[in-house]
Parts: structure tokens; C-alpha cells; sequence
């Protein structure tokens, strides 16, 4: 049912009353009209629509596109030609603020006015797999007791049988650990048992009929978080999800400096980062099956994902030469180890699967999150970007992909900003500043007192300092707005910002942005920009061409897209063309762990794919040098941008 | 304000607002109005470069405009330099600067060559992920006594070391002088593998470059005095 039917078929006209229906809920209730604001109207019914201001018009968060009863809604209101571009405008976009219906309207809230989303860690796509095929497969038999006329070896009895009853491997291999005791488990079983295979492999033989009962586990390791997901291989769905911190963090912020790490320690070095994240993986395993009462000896495999140093550091691989120019990875192909080897709480003979890397620093993580959003599938130009600890970034389409990885340095994160932190209670996540009166609002995660600003903050905090005239295009602070308002001062390391006064504050001091942070926000941001910016040219495109602009991870799901691309953090794409995909290595990683098919995808992939080494290419450091202005020094590049900044005042 | 002195200004003016072509221009009107190339150079360009520098230490000024300086600092060297008188030339200390093995951040190493060019050293560019050898091998050669060794990441901290322990081997350490930066590098590091200076940023390296020909020359004078004794 179309939107445009919904409203035909239902009664819209009451004396005195206005309806307002809401997609993509599909909620509907009556008000006064003209008396109820859009925003109000969505507020009494519990819908998910971000504000800041709280209907005052300064902080632009509520834009809502009109799908239909635009013509009676009157023109923009001054607040909203502060926030709406010209694009916005001809795709009928309005603050729902400032709309008070007149006559009944059907509303559409865009999934970058809702706050919803913030909370996705572990979420990502749901695609699903062209087979459920998984390598694990279980196999009930029922036998006949051996006799005088029948007195086959135990190991014959049950290899003829299974042949015989099911499609299993001709070559099958018993495992010899079940030989130990095979003879008691049959005639305790009253030799009727489960066979447990994978490939071609034996690797248990249960009691009574356990086929209902088969699990894996996949994994994203990421260099800050890790996320679990425990799957029922019958049916390939997820039964219990789980993430926690990369417990390798204390030995090492980032990727290189946990290589660094291995060199400096050697092998205890590398067995201690092996260790550290083994452990939090099983933290998160036992956590999973007591939440689904499953017991871990009936996970049968475990599939990986992360980038190559990840890979390295989990599987205690020895990485030095990875870290070093030309960053070729040790091993690029899927690899298959014990999981007892490495460690992990799962059934004693189960596999280890991890997927395939790419090259440098791109590894399964990127395999996966491609994967999930099909790029290779596509007929249309893509650019998927995946903004993490590292920003992998890839363009293309079914014909070629290239892909880099871009160091944006830990500034998103928090590090080396005055007042940065991660995102935790009492981050401010969100903020806003009023391009006329500059004054702030923002957004505390679990409302408390705010304690400092995390990376969604800091993508937000640039955009506004900008908007509202406080930095200029180079990314300095104007010294004149220290005359329209306090908050604009120089501080002990110049000049800075106060986006909270101490009163407000949990800690003894004001919270501000300064100068340097702006300067390292800036690197942060060009370097994901040149990530882009490169590739384009490489693959002979430019931002036109894009399509669809995929944003995968957990961090960029809690980005304001809007303020990310003002600031240039990428290409000037529509906003309606950015889907943010969640956590994809993890849709990746359960994909493979479910289907023999798309591991066969990712090992195929995995060589398609080609990677840059940006920092090598010739054009890096101009490219660079450009991306370091906002939203960019060639404003060529951002036309809607420019005319929002022009409307505003900011540029002439 | 003499023609002479309008030349200066300009000089230092076009460096500062980082004016490729004006500066070409001034540096032609310096040779043209009989300014000595050497005085040009360092009450002119490099005198502007100075300012460049501070701007950029508290952070007025930031990358790009660092390098559109530069950019401009090298057009008029170029025309300059090659018009010094060669006792001129030789009297220029040599530093031989690059980004160690395995690491291609070179923005950084850039930056620092600019800023000592300008304070009027000969710099000897090896360029990036420069094999160990080469850095000792290069300052022999052209008879340099300060290695500057720059990396971003901490895995390539350790070609640093190595970089320290060819000096011992070869016997050279304390006669070459070897000063280090860049993102991942610390004064603990410097202690560690025994460098003789580390510099924070561009800025701090050109003073700390000073001190260390200044402990070369105090040591050679009591060298000399020694044999003479």
C-alpha cells in the first residue's frame, strides 16, 4: 500500500481537526488545526523524532519530508531557511517544528532525524544467504547390533550406515579422538546416535538424536569492540548476541601499536594480544548460550572476521612485516585452524574459519561488510565506507573495486581532544549550535551531566562551529565572534569555545573545543576524504557517479550524515543516497559461518577486490593538503554545501 | 622605507601570505638592487619562513598554508642560492633528513626540511622508507654531521635503533649527531635508543639542530685546543 493510496481510502477531513499520519510507522492521530507543530504531534505519540532544541527551530534535527499536503503548510519560516538547502527544499523537506497543519498531512521521518539508530552496536543489514549450507552437518543413524553374522568393526558399522542412509562424503575421515571411546558410546546409546561432520571430517558421534541441536558462533573483531553472535546452523538465525571491548586495548591502542607489541615483546608478546582477545571472545561465547541455554561443546564452528592486524594478533601470527612498507599481509587466503588451538570454549574438535583478507591493514572486516552490501553485485557505481578506529573505504561496482585504508587517527575516538572521550554515559553525543544567537544544545548519552565529547560530537562540533561563522573555511577561529559572544574566548592554549559552562558540567571546569582540536578533527576528517578522493580518481569517477554511499560500522550509525559531509569528511553525494548498513563484518561473518557458498563469495572476492596503498600514491599529500580545508579547498565539490554556507553568510 | 628595505618586506611578506610569484619577483628585485644574496635570503625569506613557523605553533596557521609558504620560501631560494659565493656555500651546515625504513609519512619530514632550510642549513633530502645504511652513508658522503629521522608509526621506532647502532658500529656516534620526530616519537624514546635531540614539532627542531651544532663546533674547538697544547 502506497502512501499515496493510504490517503485517499481513510477519512481526512473533521471539522476543526487536522490529521497527521507518520511513515514509516504508519501512525495516525487527529489534532487541533493549525495549532499542533508536526514535532508536538510526534512527541504525544511516542514517535521517534530527534530534537535538540525542543521545537524552537535553532537546532535543524527535525526535518521530515512532506509526502503529502505540502501546498497547505505556507512558506519556510526563517529558522528553516537557516537549515534546509535548496536541494531539501524541491524534495520537500520541512522542520517539524515549525509546521503547524492546517489540514491533514502524511509525513515522512528520514532515518537521519531519528534517534533510534544510536543504539545499534552489533546490528547490521540482515541479508540473507542464497544457501543455508553450512559446513557442520548432523546426522541421526539408527544400527543394527553387530552379531556372529554380522561382525563389522564398530568404525564400519557406523561409516556403512551413515553412507547408506545420507549424503555424506565418500572419503569420510574419523577423527581418532573418537576412537578412544566410540565402542562404549555406541552400546550406551543402544547404537542409535547423532554423527557430527564437517567437510569431510568425523568429529563427534552423540548419544540419542541431537540434530536439533547445532550451533555456531561468529565474530567481529574489531580493534575496539568485539561483537558476537551465536547461530543456530538449522536455521541459520541468530539466537544470541553479545559484544565487549577488545580486552587487546591495554597493549595497545591501535592497530600498530599492538604490532609494535609483538616486536617489542616476541613471542610472549605475541601469545599475551593472542590471549587477551581469546579471552574476551569466550566471555562472550559463554554469555551468548546462557542467555539461550546452550551448552558451548554444541558450537560446532566459529567463523572470524577482523582486519589483518586482528588477524594476526588472534590467530598468533608473528606481524612485524605487515606493519612495515609495502604492508603486504602474511596470509590472504580463509584460514582453518582447531578452535582448542586458539583457545575458544566451543565442542573440542570444533573449526575455526576466518575469512579471507584483502591487503594492508583491509581485511576480513572489509570482505564482509562488501559482502553484505553486494557490491560486487551492482551495475551502479558504489562507495561503501566503513569509519572505525582505521576508515576503510571502497568504490565500485560488479566490473572493478578498489579499496584503501585511511589512519584517521584516534581523534574520532576522543584522543587528543581537550575534553574528548569515548562514547560512554555522559559523553555529550549530539550538539548544535544556532547560527544566530550561538548558543548550544546538545545531547548527554543517559541525559546525566556532561563529562566530555565523544566521536558523534565531534563530527557535529566542526559543521556548527562553522555554520555559525565561530571557525572559517581554513578551519581557524574568527577572532570577531569574541565579540557576539562569550563563548567564543582565548583560553590557556588559545583560542576555544565553551560548549558547556562549568555549572552545567560533572566535572570543575567548562567543557570546550579549542583551536588544536579543530586542527585535529581536521586531519582526522582529510584523511578520510583523501581515502575517497583517491579512489574516485583511480576508478576514473567522481561524486556524480555514485549511486549509493553505504555507511557501515557501529560509529557511523551514531554520525549526524549531514555535518559529516559539510565538514568533507566525504564526497558530496545526496543525503538520500547514504544508507547506513550497521555493523556489516558482523553480517559478513555470520553469512560465512551459515554457508559454504559464501565463503566460496568472500575467497573469490577477496581477489577481485583491489587495494590502494594510499599513502603511496603520488597525488596523497596535494590530495591531502586540499582535503584539510571544510568542507574542501576545491568548493567545486560541494555546490549544496557552498549555497547553505552563502545563505548563512559564511562565504561571500 | 628605503627601496632596499621594500625589498625585504616583500620578501618576507610573500613567504608569509605564501606568494609563489611574488616571491620570484622579490628575490629578482633583491639580485637586481645589489642586495647580497645570503642577506636576502635570511633577513628576507627565511625571516618570513620564522614568522611561518610561529603562526603555525599556535595554530593560526596549519598545514596547507605552512606549505604554500614553503612553496614560495623554495621559488625564491632558487633563484638565490645558486648566486651564493661558494665560501658562502660551504659555510652552510649540512643535515641530512628523511623518513626511516619502512614508513612513507612524509608531510611531517617536509615541514622540518622547510623550517631548516629556511634557518639556512643545506639540506639533504633521502626522502622516505630509506634503508638504514643510507642515512650514514649519505652524511659521510656529503660530510653532514646531524641525521634528522622522522616516522608516524611506532612499528618503524625500531629503524630508528637501528639507525643509532650502524653510528656505534661504524664508530661514528658523536661525531654525526642524529636528532628525531615525528607522531609516535617521545623524548623517552630519544633516551632510549640514545639520540642526541628530539624535537617536538618543525619549530623545536630548528632550535634544537642549532644546540647541536653548537655542541659540534664547541667540541671540535676543544679537539683543536687539545693538539695545540
Amino acid at each position: 500500500m502506497s502512501v499515496t493510496d493510504l490517503a485517499t481510502r481513510e477519512e481526512l477531513e473533521r471539522p476543526g481537526q487536522a490529521k497527521i499520519i507518520f511513515f514509516p510507522y504508519g501512525k495516525r492521530e487527529w489534532f487541533a488545526k493549525g495549532e499542533v507543530s508536526v514535532l508536538e504531534a510526534a512527541q504525544a505519540q511516542g514517535i521517534d523524532l530527534s530534537s535538540l532544541c525542543n521545537g524552537k527551530g535553532t537546532c535543524g534535527k527535525c526535518k521530515v519530508k512532506i509526502e503529502k499536503g505540502l501546498e497547505t503548510l505556507g512558506p519556510l519560516t526563517p529558522q528553516e531557511l537557516r537549515h534546509i538547502t535548496e536541494e531539501e527544499m524541491k524534495a520537500n523537506y520541512r522542520l517539524a517544528c515549525q509546521i503547524r497543519p492546517p489540514a491533514s498531512i502524511v509525513v515522512y521521518v528520514p532515518e537521519r532525524s531519528r534517534v533510534g539508530k544510536q543504539r545499534l552496536q552489533t546490528e547490521g543489514l540482515e541479508v540473507p544467504v542464497k544457501t543455508l549450507n553450512p559446513f557442520v552437518k548432523k546426522f541421526f543413524i539408527e544400527m543394527s547390533k553387530p552379531t556372529l553374522h554380522d561382525h563389522k568393526s564398530d568404525e564400519d558399522r557406523l561409516l556403512d550406515t551413515l553412507l547408506k542412509g545420507h549424503c555424506v562424503p565418500a572419503n569420510l575421515e574419523f577423527d581418532f579422538d573418537l576412537s578412544l571411546d566410540l565402542a562404549t558410546t555406541l552400546r550406551n546409546a543402544n547404537w542409535r546416535v547423532t554423527a557430527v561432520t564437517w567437510k569431510d571430517k568425523l568429529i563427534d558421534v552423540e548419544p540419542g538424536n541431537t540434530t536439533d541441536r547445532c550451533f555456531g558462533f561468529a565474530v567481529d573483531i574489531g580493534t575496539t569492540k568485539l561483537a558476537g553472535f551465536l547461530m543456530d546452523l538449522n536455521t541459520g538465525k541468530v539466537v544470541s548476541v553479545a559484544a565487549r571491548m577488545n580486552p587487546q586495548i591495554p597493549l595497545g591502542e591501535e592497530v600498530m601499536s599492538r604490532i609494535t607489541h609483538q616486536m617489542m615483546k616476541g613471542w610472549a608478546g605475541v601469545e599475551e594480544l593472542q590471549k587477551a582477545v581469546v579471552s574476551g571472545i569466550n566471555e562472550m561465547i559463554e554469555e551468548c548460550c546462557q542467555k539461550a541455554n546452550v551448552k558451548t561443546n554444541e558450537i560446532y564452528e566459529l567463523c572470524f572476521v577482523g582486519n589483518t592486524a586482528m588477524q594476526l594478533c588472534f590467530l598468533g601470527i608473528y606481524g612485524r612485516h605487515v606493519a612495515f612498507s609495502p604492508y603486504p599481509p602474511v596470509l590472504r587466503r580463509g584460514v582453518n585452524v582447531r578452535a582448542s588451538k586458539l583457545g575458544l570454549k566451543s565442542h573440542p574438535r570444533a573449526n575455526t574459519y576466518y575469512v579471507p583478507v584483502i591487503g594492508g591493514f583491509v581485511g576480513a572486516d572489509s570482505v564482509a561488510d562488501l559482502m553484505a552490501v553486494r557490491m560486487l553485485e551492482s551495475d551502479e557505481m558504489i562507495m561503501d565506507i566503513d569509519i572505525g578506529t582505521n576508515t576503510e573505504i571502497a568504490v565500485g561496482n560488479k566490473d572493478s573495486v578498489l579499496m584503501d585504508s585511511c589512519a584517521s587517527g584516534p581523534a574520532f575516538e576522543g584522543m587528543q581532544i581537550k575534553h574528548g572521550m569515548r562514547a560512554a554515559t555522559g559523553s555529550i553525543e549530539r550538539i548544535s549550535i544556532d547560527p544566530e544567537t550561538l548558543e548550544v544544545n546538545y545531547r548527554v548519552i543517559e541525559d546525566k551531566p556532561p563529562v566530555g565529547l565523544c566521536g558523534s560530537a565531534l563530527v557535529d562540533v566542526p559543521a556548527e562551529l562553522l555554520k555559525s561563522g565561530v571557525i572559517d573555511l581554513k578551519g581557524k577561529f574568527v577572532a570577531e565572534m569574541a565579540e557576539k559572544t562569550n563563548r567564543v574566548r582565548k583560553g590557556p592554549e588559545g583560542w576555544e569555545f565553551v560548549v558547556a559552562w562549568q555549572k552545567e558540567t560533572a566535572t570543575d571546569t567548562d567543557i570546550v573545543i579549542t583551536q588544536g582540536d579543530v586542527r585535529e578533527l581536521q586531519k582526522a576528517k582529510a584523511a578520510m576524504r583523501t581515502g575517497s578522493e583517491i579512489l574516485m580518481k583511480r576508478m576514473g569517477v567522481t561524486e556524480d557517479d555514485i549511486t549509493k554511499l553505504y555507511m557501515a560500522g557501529a560509529f557511523g550509525n551514531y554520525i549526524d550524515p549531514e555535518n559529516a559531509r559539510t565538514i568533507g569528511m566525504y564526497p558530496e553525494v545526496p543525503l538520500d543516497k547514504v544508507v547506513f548498513v550497521g555493523n556489516t563484518a558482523g553480517t559478513g561473518s555470520r553469512m560465512c559461518l551459515i554457508s559454504k557458498e559464501e565463503r566460496e563469495y568472500a575467497e573469490n572476492l577477496s581477489t577481485k577486490v583491489k587495494y590502494l596503498e594510499l599513502a603511496a600514491d603520488p597525488d596523497f599529500q596535494t590530495e591531502y593538503l586540499d582535503a584539510l580545508y571544510f568542507p574542501h579547498k576545491n568548493l567545486d565539490k560541494y555546490p549544496d554545501t557552498v549555497e547553505l554556507l552563502r545563505r548563512l553568510g559564511r562565504i561571500k | 622605507m628605503s627601496e632596499k628595505e621594500k625589498i625585504f618586506e616583500q620578501l618576507q611578506q610573500t613567504v608569509i601570505v605564501g606568494d609563489t610569484e611574488g616571491a620570484k619577483k622579490a628575490a629578482q628585485d633583491a639580485i637586481d638592487a645589489g642586495i647580497e644574496p645570503w642577506k636576502a635570503i635570511t633577513d628576507g625569506l627565511a625571516a618570513g619562513m620564522k614568522v611561518v613557523g610561529e603562526k603555525y605553533e599556535s595554530k593560526e596557521y596549519f598545514l596547507p598554508e605552512v606549505m604554500v609558504a614553503s612553496d614560495a620560501m623554495y621559488a625564491g631560494l632558487n633563484l638565490l642560492l645558486p648566486l651564493l659565493k661558494a665560501a658562502e656555500k660551504a659555510d652552510r651546515e649540512k643535515v641530512v633528513i628523511g623518513v626511516v625504513e619502512g614508513d612513507i609519512h612524509d608531510i611531517g619530514k617536509n615541514i622540518v626540511k622547510t623550517m631548516l632550510t629556511a634557518a639556512g642549513y643545506d639540506v639533504v633530502d633521502v626522502g622516505r622508507d630509506v634503508p638504514t645504511p643510507q642515512f650514514i652513508e649519505t652524511a659521510t658522503g656529503e660530510k653532514a654531521k646531524v641525521i634528522a629521522m622522522s616516522t608516524m608509526m611506532t612499528p618503524t621506532l625500531m629503524s630508528m635503533k637501528d639507525v643509532e647502532a650502524e653510528l656505534e658500529k661504524k664508530g661514528l656516534k658523536g661525531e654525526v649527531k642524529t636528532i628525531i620526530g615525528g607522531g609516535t616519537v617521545t623524548d623517552e624514546w630519544k633516551a632510549k635508543i640514545g639520540s642526541d635531540a628530539y624535537g617536538k614539532d618543525a619549530v623545536e627542531a630548528v632550535d634544537k639542530v642549532k644546540i647541536l651544532f653548537e655542541e659540534i663546533k664547541l667540541a671540535l674547538d676543544l679537539a683543536k685546543k687539545k693538539r695545540e697544547a
